[in-house]
C-alpha cells in the first residue's frame, strides 16, 4: 500500500441517484393535481409511503400498521441492513442542502446542536405517538420540504407567472392569444390551476429556510444533529453489517475528515451519521476506501448507542408524555367550525394518523383545505380543515383520499365517499335574503349536488316591507341528505358572512 | 323609493312603446324544429332549415359557440349541452370557413371536471381552429348595460369581439325561473357574484341580452331535466325527447321550449320579461314553427 499513484476523481453515483430522486420527487409533486383523470395514479405519497418516521410513528400511534406503509417498513429493513443511504442517496431535502451548502461558508459547529439533541427531538415524538398524539409530521424532513413548497413556493411561481399573463393582456388584449401555445403548456404541465394563498405560508417556508441557515454552521447541519428521521436512520444503521473501510481516518492523509460531510468529526467513523454518500470512496487519492459487507479491520467506533444512555431515554418517554398531554386544550368555538376532508369522520383516529404533509391541501380541486392552526387546538398544527367559505368539496372527487399517504383521509369508492358527513349546513335566517328581505335567491338549493336535493324549498306567501303580497321561496335543509360538503356556503351570494354554513356534525371531543 | 317607482315607470313605458314596432314586422320568429337520435344529423338539420351556416358564418368570423358546461355531470343527466351537439355545430362553422371557434362556459363547478366530465372537451380535441379554453379572470371587461335591474356588469371579452355568437342551451328544470333556457344561459358569459343576479333574474337577463345579441340560438332538448334542475345527478329526473330546435330569436326559442315540459310561455317569468321587453316574440300562434 506505500507506492500507490493519486488517481482522478469518479463519478460519483450516489450523487447521480440523489438527481434522479429529486427529479422524481419534483415531478410526482407537480403531479399531485387534478389533469383530467379521476384517478391519480402516481403521487408526492410515495415519498411518505417509503419514510421510516412516518411508519413509525404511525405503529407507535395506531398500534397497528397499514399496507399503504409496506414500503416504509422495507425502508426500515433494508437501513438496518445497510445504513443511511436514505439520507445520502434518496432524501430530497438532503439533496437541496448539498446543493446549496457548497455556497455557504462555514463558521464552525454550534456547540448547543452537538451531542443527544436530535435524540431529545426523535424520542418524544415517537413515545407522544404511543399516547396517541403523532405529531412526527412536524419535523419529518419530507413533510417540511412538501409544505414549502406547496403552502409557499408553488402558489408564488403560479402566481409571479400569471400576474405576467395577465399583464400581457393589458398590455396587448387579445393579441396575445399568438403566445397562447407556449404559455399554455406551461399553464397545464407546469403551475398549479389556480393560486390558493394558505395560512402558516410564512412558516412553513421559514422552517425550511432555517434547515438551510444552519449550513453557515457546518455542513449537513440539520441531518447530522436534528433530523429526528436521520435520527431514527442512524439508529437503525447501528445494526448494519455495510461498513467503511478503513475504520478511520488514515494517518498519512487524513483528506477524509474534510470531504465527508457528517461523520469524521474524530478520528473514528460514526456509523449513525455516515450517509453512504461515497464521497470518501470516489475523492480518495489512493483508492484505499471501500464500503463492504466485510468484517473490518482495525478500529471501529464501539460506543453503545446514546439512546441506550438510561436519561435520554427516560427523558424522551417523560416529555413524550408530557408533550401529548400539555397542548390538549381546544376551545368548543373553534370545534364548531372544525370540519375535517370527506371520511375523516373520527377525530382521534385522524389525529393519530395524519403526518401533516399537505397533499390534500395541494390536490384539492376547490381549494377548500387549508392547514389548521387554531381549530384543533396545537395538535391539530398544519392539519387539513375545510373553510366552506374559500373552497367546497366537490361532489364527484375524492383525490384527497387518494392522496393521503396514510389512510388519514380514507381511499374511498366515489359513491362510498359521497356519502361521508363533513358537516352539516344551517341556514341564519337573519341574513338569509329570502328571510331577512323576503325576496328570492336560492343560489344554494341550485349549487347543491345531491340528486334529490339537501336544500329544499317551501313557497311562502307574505307581505313584503313595501306591503306587497309576494310569494317567496324559503329554503330549508334535509339533514339526512347532507353530506356537508359546503358548496352552499361558497356560493351564497351575500357579500360577506354567509347565510348558510356548514358546522360540525360529530362532537369533537377526543376519547382518550 | 317613490323616485325609483318614478323611473322603473318611465322606463318601462319608454320600452314598452317600441313595443308596437315589432307587431308590424314583416317576418314572423321562425323556429325550427327537427327530431331523431342521430344528434349530429338533426343538430344540422335544424340550421339548414334556418338558411345553414354560411348565413350565419362568413369566412374569416371569429365565432363563439356557447354551450351550458356549467356542472360536472356526465351527458347523460343532462346538466350540460351534449358533446355531440357542440361538436357538429364547431365543424359546421369551421366549414362555412370561420377563421377561430371559440367554445367556453363560466362554470359553477370546478371549471376542469366540467370541461372533463361534460364530454365536450373530449368532442372538440383534435377540432381545426377549434379551441376550449378556460376563462381567465382577467377577461371580464366592465360593460355597460344601461338595464332595468343592471347598470353594469363583467362580460367576458371574447364574447363581446366574437363576430358571431352561437348560444346553445340546454333545456332544463330550475327551481327559482322554473326553466333555464337561452336567455339563463347567458350567465356564463358573465363574471362577478352572478348569485347576486337571483334578487332581479328576469331583468338581469333581459338587460344583458338586450346588449350581447345571440345571432342563433340552438336548444338542446336531446334529453331535457325534468327536476331538481339545473345539475340533476339522477337519470330518474332525465326524459330522453332526441329533439333540437333552433332560432335566431332567444324569445320564441325559449317560448317553444316550454312545451317540452308542458308548460307555456307565460308560466316562465324569465320569458316572460323579454318578450315585454321586446327582445322577441313569446306567442306560438305568432311563431312559425318549421319541422325539418
Amino acid at each position: 500500500m506505500n507506492n500507490e499513484q493519486p488517481r482522478k476523481a469518479r463519478i460519483n453515483i450516489a450523487f447521480i441517484s440523489q438527481l434522479i430522486f429529486l427529479f422524481l420527487f419534483l415531478i410526482l409533486f407537480v403531479t399531485t393535481e387534478y389533469r383530467g383523470k379521476d384517478e391519480i395514479s402516481i403521487a408526492i405519497n410515495s415519498f411518505f409511503r417509503a419514510n421510516p418516521l412516518v411508519t413509525a410513528s404511525y405503529l407507535f400511534a395506531e398500534k397497528a400498521l397499514t399496507w399503504l406503509l409496506l414500503p416504509g417498513v422495507l425502508m426500515i429493513v433494508f437501513s438496518a441492513i445497510l445504513g443511511r443511504f436514505f439520507c445520502g442517496w434518496i432524501c430530497p431535502l438532503g439533496t437541496i442542502i448539498d446543493m446549496a451548502t457548497r455556497k455557504i461558508r462555514k463558521k464552525g459547529p454550534i456547540r448547543m446542536l452537538q451531542g443527544n439533541v436530535k435524540y431529545y427531538l426523535l424520542l418524544p415524538l415517537l413515545f407522544a405517538a404511543l399516547f396517541n398524539v403523532n405529531l412526527a409530521g412536524i419535523l419529518d424532513p419530507i413533510a417540511i420540504l412538501v409544505r414549502a413548497l406547496t403552502f409557499f413556493l408553488y402558489p408564488l411561481l403560479g402566481y409571479t407567472v400569471r400576474s405576467g399573463w395577465t399583464g400581457l393582456y393589458g398590455l396587448i388584449g387579445e393579441k396575445r392569444d399568438f403566445i397562447e401555445p407556449a404559455y399554455g403548456f406551461i399553464r397545464d404541465y407546469v403551475l398549479p390551476f389556480r393560486e390558493t394563498f394558505y395560512p402558516l405560508a410564512f412558516l412553513s417556508f421559514g422552517l425550511f429556510l432555517f434547515i438551510l441557515f444552519l449550513e453557515r454552521y457546518e455542513s449537513r447541519n440539520w441531518c447530522r444533529n436534528l433530523c429526528p428521521l436521520g435520527a431514527l436512520l442512524g439508529l437503525l444503521s447501528k445494526f448494519s453489517i455495510f461498513r467503511r473501510r478503513p475504520g478511520k481516518v488514515c494517518a498519512d492523509c487524513g483528506q477524509c475528515a474534510d470531504i465527508c460531510p457528517t461523520s469524521f468529526d474524530s478520528e473514528i467513523l460514526k456509523k449513525e451519521e455516515c450517509i453512504l454518500c461515497m464521497e470518501c470512496e470516489v475523492k480518495c487519492r489512493f483508492h484505499r476506501v471501500n464500503f463492504t459487507l466485510k468484517r473490518p479491520k482495525g478500529a471501529v467506533a464501539k460506543e453503545a448507542p446514546p439512546v441506550m444512555e438510561r436519561r435520554v431515554l427516560l427523558g424522551g418517554l417523560a416529555s413524550g408524555f408530557f408533550l401529548s398531554r400539555a397542548f390538549s386544550f381546544s376551545s368548543p368555538s373553534n370545534q364548531e367550525r372544525l370540519l375535517r376532508p370527506p371520511g375523516a369522520q373520527n377525530e382521534a383516529e385522524f389525529l393519530k394518523k395524519c403526518v401533516r404533509c399537505g397533499e390534500c391541501m395541494k390536490v384539492c380541486l376547490k381549494s377548500a383545505l387549508y392547514p389548521d392552526y387554531h381549530k384543533a387546538g396545537l395538535y391539530g398544527f398544519f392539519m387539513p380543515v375545510l373553510i366552506p367559505r374559500l373552497g367546497y368539496c366537490e361532489y364527484n372527487c375524492n383525490l384527497c383520499g387518494q392522496v393521503c399517504p396514510t389512510g388519514a383521509i380514507p381511499n374511498q369508492p366515489l359513491e362510498k365517499k359521497k356519502k361521508n358527513i363533513i358537516g352539516a349546513a344551517a341556514f341564519d335566517k337573519n341574513h338569509c335574503l329570502p328571510y331577512a328581505k323576503k325576496i328570492d335567491c336560492i343560489v344554494c338549493e341550485e349549487h347543491c349536488p345531491i340528486p334529490e336535493k339537501a336544500i329544499r324549498t317551501e313557497p311562502v306567501e307574505m307581505k313584503n316591507f313595501e306591503g306587497k303580497t309576494v310569494t317567496v321561496k324559503q329554503p330549508y335543509i334535509v339533514e339526512d341528505l347532507c353530506n356537508g360538503c359546503g358548496i352552499c356556503e361558497y356560493v351564497c351570494p351575500l357579500e360577506g358572512k354567509s347565510a348558510v354554513e356548514v358546522y360540525a356534525k360529530v362532537k369533537r371531543k377526543i376519547k382518550q | 323609493m317613490k323616485r325609483r317607482d318614478f323611473l322603473k315607470f318611465a322606463l318601462s313605458s319608454v320600452v314598452l312603446g317600441s313595443l308596437p314596432a315589432r307587431a308590424f314586422a314583416k317576418d314572423p320568429s321562425i323556429v325550427a324544429l327537427s327530431e331523431g337520435t342521430d344528434y349530429a344529423a338533426i343538430t344540422r338539420n335544424v340550421v339548414a332549415a334556418l338558411g345553414g351556416f354560411q348565413k350565419f358564418v362568413k369566412p374569416g368570423d371569429v365565432v363563439v359557440i356557447k354551450p351550458n358546461i356549467g356542472w360536472d355531470r356526465k351527458p347523460e343527466f343532462a346538466a350540460c349541452t351534449h358533446p355531440v351537439v357542440v361538436k357538429t355545430i364547431a365543424e359546421e362553422c369551421v366549414k362555412a370557413g370561420a377563421k377561430k371557434v371559440k367554445v367556453f362556459d363560466n362554470t359553477c363547478n370546478d371549471p376542469r371536471r366540467c370541461y372533463e366530465n361534460s364530454g365536450i372537451q373530449t368532442a372538440l380535441k383534435g377540432l381545426k381552429n377549434v379551441e376550449m379554453k378556460h376563462v381567465e379572470s382577467e377577461r371580464y371587461k366592465m360593460t355597460k348595460l344601461n338595464g332595468i335591474f343592471l347598470k353594469e356588469w363583467e362580460l367576458y371579452d371574447e364574447a363581446l369581439s366574437a363576430n358571431v355568437f352561437i348560444n346553445v342551451p340546454v333545456a332544463k328544470h330550475h327551481n327559482l325561473t322554473k326553466l333555464t333556457l337561452g336567455l339563463k344561459n347567458m350567465m356564463g358569459i358573465m363574471g362577478g357574484n352572478r348569485g347576486y343576479l337571483h334578487r332581479g333574474m328576469d331583468d338581469a337577463l333581459s338587460d344583458v341580452s338586450s346588449v350581447v345579441k345571440s345571432h342563433l340560438v340552438i336548444i338542446d332538448a336531446t334529453r331535457i331535466l325534468l327536476n331538481h334542475g339545473p345539475q340533476g345527478g339522477s337519470l330518474k329526473d332525465v326524459k330522453v325527447l332526441n329533439k333540437i330546435i333552433a332560432s335566431t330569436d332567444i324569445v320564441a326559442a325559449d317560448a317553444y321550449g316550454t312545451t317540452f315540459f308542458n308548460l307555456s310561455p307565460q308560466d316562465i317569468s324569465t320569458t316572460l320579461t323579454a318578450y315585454k321587453r321586446g327582445l322577441g316574440e313569446m306567442n306560438l300562434n305568432k311563431i312559425k314553427i318549421i319541422k325539418a
